[in-house]
């Protein structure tokens, strides 16, 4: 009965509907106004959706499970930008996943692939058929990186994501000639450049948002028609190039890695960095099929990751191998949904939280390359887990550096919220140009401070932190927290007690301190 | 294929014995007098020196980077990158490379030349700018500076014919070529992704000896990278800006409250049961420990006085600005053997070539230039010796306006104490065909470099200036074994 209710809310939250697409929400604020060249030039408008996105939109599910994915099927920032309207390139792209998140994985596939951000990320709006007279060849960096990161991987897998045969000697799957062979899928495929170009107040062109938000379109002129022979399959000479797109795609989509590679990298994002095989065997299964001859349906298979045994099994929690590293900017996330800090001026002009000495050293999409934030077979070297070779993919942002910048970032934006760049205009002038900076995202701590009301004896007092340390060890870890470590934060949120004199700022210390004790606890950076 | 495993040697496994004796992964403290446990001290340094690996994330074309210059040559590689017109070439124009023209001591046989990248590309307003490495190329004409060719890793030395040989047992591949991650990893450690060890921490290891705080022998200015791991040595990282001081830690309340900031010292840095939660703790212990002192010493050296101020503010000249400056501050932090690492991004050109490659190597050049410059004014030039390393060399063909993964590429050593104005290593033919001609045989497809050095020859060379003993390379490098002979030297010369 108690796994079925689980299962039921799991499925409310998964079919909660998806709230304004980013790119509407960009149009709707005026941020594809052409007359602002600060709106075609700049890229932080997507900051601000995807931010507001992730603390504040309803189907939270789908939103985290779309982060997720951003982490496998990536595409960064710190890549090359679009000439105009790199916003809405991003923001479409993040549609596509938020639209796919809870969908299919194969028309993920599809949706990526004919992404102008994609298309201008791994090369493929670049890539052309070969010219013998020049010795020109495709271009090779989609066609090896749709199998190393999207479907397949390097070796051959078991289905409990085991090395295939064995781990002494694995299987390769593709080889240098495979993604010569499918690079030239690729070729000829190119923004879609229907739309008319816009003129602007400076009275030139420059091409519309259409260019950047519609799917790649196909130039015949520039595909290669040469047969194609890659892992086992081929693709007759002269195939139009819709059809070997789709020949090539399925065959990569019907693998049998998939399953367990995708399969495994979900369960290190949404539970557990080292999941047993048998945990990866249960979740690669849903996504083979998905109880009713499905493949690839992504509900079966967060379905199967978030209800799984091993995910919930309350011994896990004391199992001192098991959970994984939170990221930093889930952390702050998870604050902001906690408190309910939102942006009073609605604007969410929230910029990017990368810099790892005075912020999270993470931010959505701004992974240093195609390869994420961190690898999910990280080792961290000198540790126990090096020794156990285990992997934890997040510690590869951990170091001397960010453990520093993390915990100032939180004790800063903990009291006084998140600065914002002129968060009453949404208005958005060039980097550098004047910006004022005002506390915009805060959280008020109403429920908390109501907890701290009466203090009019040193019991009630402590009676009152007690309730305090709870509440925040419920909602952001779920009770986790040990019994020692919360009648430390008590101890400490009682010396001295509150009383009956005590300012409101004094009672909105206590609350930051107990947020700040419980961000900053390793019982909580560690998720179980 | 397995790797072979590395040699038992008596060096590692003494390290691997006391590596028991402190669980909590705290480095050691003190010096050890290494030699009263009846093993050579691996070395009691008493001058000063730094390895400084400048890691180039990506793949950087190295076809572009150190460009044929001599006629016959220059035609064959302008004729293959020249793409068949000019809008899509990918083939740096002679007449500019006049100006980055090497002029090494020796000439190379068969009047073969070459020349540093030059290049004229449109600005942001479309205007011509020339970009090129002016700076290198005086280094290198003034002996402070060697190119070596076509380095990569490799498992035993290899031709073409080997290559295609289906015997893997006989003639092993590395693993996972062309793929990033596992490139980076096997230049920084021999082991592709998930390997816990690099060649700069087992130098490291036999360094720390040498350091009154071992704490210091391994820094990173950038982000986590196997490098600088190794048994014992760990890679302490430090930002561009210094250490972090962490506000709540090292004032005396949080909120107002003592009492507070006194729990949140003890949560972040207890031991705890929980692996994932002690690892995490330790990382903030270690810099809360070792911050404070890391700030005293290069707040002796701001970063706006001179020579700091003249490496120019790039994100890879603001990681040797503070590379810089913690050399500066050897004293107060007790070092005499130091390994570096700092990294640049950018360099997987599949796409703009030209036009991001051009920033790409004016950066580099005039960044590893004004460090140059600023080991001199330091007085240190002859102690640094700064490298570059990447995951791998790119094709030599065309891919329409860029060029894709390959595996041997062309490298950079600079420093006082470098054999400067030569050539290491050999320069390889140019040809993209695929047949038995001599030309082909040094190419595995599109003018993919088939490594003619080891990587591990590369590092053996600069582990044994840095100061480890002829058998204790074994141990840092594991197929260093495999190499040897005249061809493959384990030590390429390039170093005095």
């Amino acid at each position: 009965m108690r796994s079925s209710s689980y299962a039921t809310w799991l499925n409310k939250q998964m079919e909660a509907p998806t709230s304004k697409t980013a790119v509407q929400w960009l149009y709707d604020s005026g941020y594809g106004d052409v007359k602002d060249y600060s709106y075609y030039y700049n890229t932080y408008p997507v900051e601000f959706a995807v931010w507001k996105d992730l603390m504040s939109a309803p189907d939270a599910v789908r939103k985290r499970v779309a982060l997720a994915l951003s982490e496998i099927l990536v595409v960064s920032m710190n890549g090359p930008s679009m000439k105009t309207w790199n916003s809405f390139s991003f923001a479409n792209y993040w549609d596509i996943l938020n639209k796919n998140a809870l969908g299919n994985y194969r028309q993920l596939l599809d949706d990526v692939t004919m992404s102008a951000t994609m298309g201008l990320f791994l090369n493929i709006t670049d890539s052309q058929k070969e010219d013998p007279a020049s010795g020109r060849l495709p271009d090779e960096n989609y066609a090896r990186e749709i199998m190393q990161l999207f479907t397949i991987g390097l070796y051959e897998l078991n289905n409990d994501g085991s090395l295939s045969p064995n781990s002494t000697s694995p299987k390769e799957t593709y080889t240098q000639d495979d993604v010569t062979n499918l690079a030239r899928v690729f070729t000829g495929w190119v923004q879609d450049g229907s739309a008319k170009w816009v003129q602007v107040p400076g009275g030139w062109y420059e091409p519309p948002i259409e260019n950047n938000i519609r799917p790649l379109v196909l130039n015949n002129d520039r595909h290669s028609f040469k047969a194609v022979t890659f892992l086992g399959k081929t693709i007759n000479q002269n195939t139009p190039g819709k059809d070997a797109l789709k020949a090539a795609l399925d065959h990569l989509f019907n693998h049998k890695n998939v399953g367990p590679f995708i399969g495994k990298q979900l369960i290190q994002r949404l539970v557990t960095s080292n999941p047993s095989p048998a945990y990866v065997n249960r979740v690669a299964n849903a996504f083979n099929n998905n109880g009713s001859g499905v493949r690839g349906d992504m509900k079966a298979v967060i379905s199967a990751i978030l209800l799984d045994d091993e995910a919930r099994n309350l011994t896990n929690l004391t199992n001192s191998s098991f959970g994984k590293l939170r990221e930093p900017m889930l952390r702050l996330v998870q604050w902001a949904r906690t408190f309910g800090a939102t942006s009073k001026a609605g604007t969410w002009k929230m910029l990017s939280t990368s810099d790892p000495a005075l912020s999270l050293g993470q931010s959505p999409f701004s992974a240093p390359s195609v390869f994420n934030f961190f690898r999910p077979g990280y080792i961290p070297p000198n540790t126990a887990l090096a020794k156990s070779k285990s992997t934890a993919p997040e510690f590869q942002l951990v170091n001397e550096t960010t453990v520093g910048g993390y915990l100032n970032y939180m004790q800063d934006v903990i009291e006084k919220g998140v600065n914002c760049p002129d968060p009453k205009d949404r208005h958005l002038k060039f980097f550098g140009y004047d910006w004022k900076f005002e506390r915009d995202i805060v959280a008020t701590y109403a429920k908390e401070l109501a907890l701290l009301g009466n203090a009019a004896t040193p019991a009630i007092a402590t009676a009152e932190a007690t309730a305090l340390v709870n509440r925040i060890n419920l909602l952001m870890c779920g009770g986790q927290i040990s019994a020692a470590t919360q009648s430390k934060m008590v101890s400490a949120l009682t010396s001295p007690p509150l009383n009956t004199s005590s300012t409101q700022r004094q009672r909105e210390q206590r609350v930051w301190s107990a947020v700040l004790m419980t961000m900053a606890c390793p019982e909580y950076l560690v998720q179980k | 294929m397995n790797f072979i495993q590395p040699d038992k040697h008596t060096r590692r496994a003494f390290l691997r014995r006391s590596g028991q004796l402190a669980f909590t992964g705290a480095a050691l403290p003190l010096a050890m007098n290494l030699a009263a446990f009846g093993e050579a001290a691996a070395f009691n340094a008493t001058d000063y020196k730094a390895l400084v690996c400048i890691f180039l994330y990506g793949g950087n074309d190295h076809y572009n980077t150190i460009v044929p210059y001599d006629t016959t040559n220059y035609d064959l590689y302008n004729k293959i990158r020249g793409g068949g017109g000019a809008s899509n070439s990918i083939a740096l124009d002679q007449a500019n490379l006049q100006r980055t023209l090497l002029k090494p001591t020796v000439a190379l046989p068969d009047d073969r030349q070459f020349a540093f990248h030059s290049d004229v590309v449109l600005n942001a307003y479309g205007q011509p700018i020339t970009k090129e490495m002016s700076g290198l190329t005086g280094l290198f004409n003034s002996g402070k500076a060697a190119a070596l060719f076509n380095v990569g890793p490799l498992v035993v030395p290899m031709t073409r014919a080997d290559y295609n040989n289906r015997d893997r047992y006989r003639y092993p591949l590395p693993p996972k070529l062309f793929s990033h991650n596992d490139q980076q990893s096997l230049w920084q450690s021999s082991s592709p992704e998930g390997s816990s060890e690099g060649w700069g921490g087992k130098i490291g290891d036999l360094a720390l000896g040498s350091n009154s705080n071992s704490a210091f022998t391994c820094i990173s200015i950038t982000g986590n990278a196997v490098y600088l791991s190794g048994e014992r040595a760990q890679s302490y990282q430090v930002s561009k800006n210094g250490s972090v001081k962490i506000k709540s830690l090292d004032e005396s309340t949080v909120y107002d409250s003592t009492a507070v900031k006194n729990v949140l010292r003890d949560l972040v840095m207890e031991g705890r049961t929980n692996i994932l939660e002690n690892e995490y703790n330790i990382v903030t212990k270690r810099q809360v420990n070792s911050g404070q002192r890391v700030n005293d010493a290069i707040g002796k050296f701001p970063a706006n006085t001179a020579p700091f101020n003249t490496i120019p503010g790039t994100n890879l000249g603001d990681q040797l600005k503070m590379a810089a400056r913690l050399i500066a501050g050897r004293n107060d932090l007790g070092t005499k053997r130091q390994v570096f690492f700092v990294s640049m991004g950018g360099f997987d050109t599949h796409g703009d070539l030209r036009g991001s490659h051009a920033e790409l190597m004016r950066q580099v050049s005039e960044v590893m230039t004004g460090f140059y410059n600023a080991t001199t004014a330091l007085g240190v030039a002859n102690n640094v010796t700064a490298f570059t390393a990447s995951d791998f060399g790119r094709t030599l063909v065309n891919n329409g306006n860029g060029s894709d993964h390959g595996w041997g590429g062309h490298h950079l050593i600079v420093g006082g104490a470098v054999k400067g104005a030569a050539f290491y290593g050999t320069p390889p033919p140019l040809s993209i065909t695929d047949s038995s001609d001599a030309n082909d045989q040094w190419h595995v497809g599109s003018g993919r470099l088939l490594p003619s050095t080891s990587m591990d020859q590369y590092a053996a060379t600069l582990a044994k200036w840095f100061g480890a003993a002829d058998t204790e390379l074994n141990g840092v490098l594991p197929n260093l074994s495999n190499f040897g002979s005249s061809a493959y030297p384990r030590d390429l010369g390039f170093m005095s």
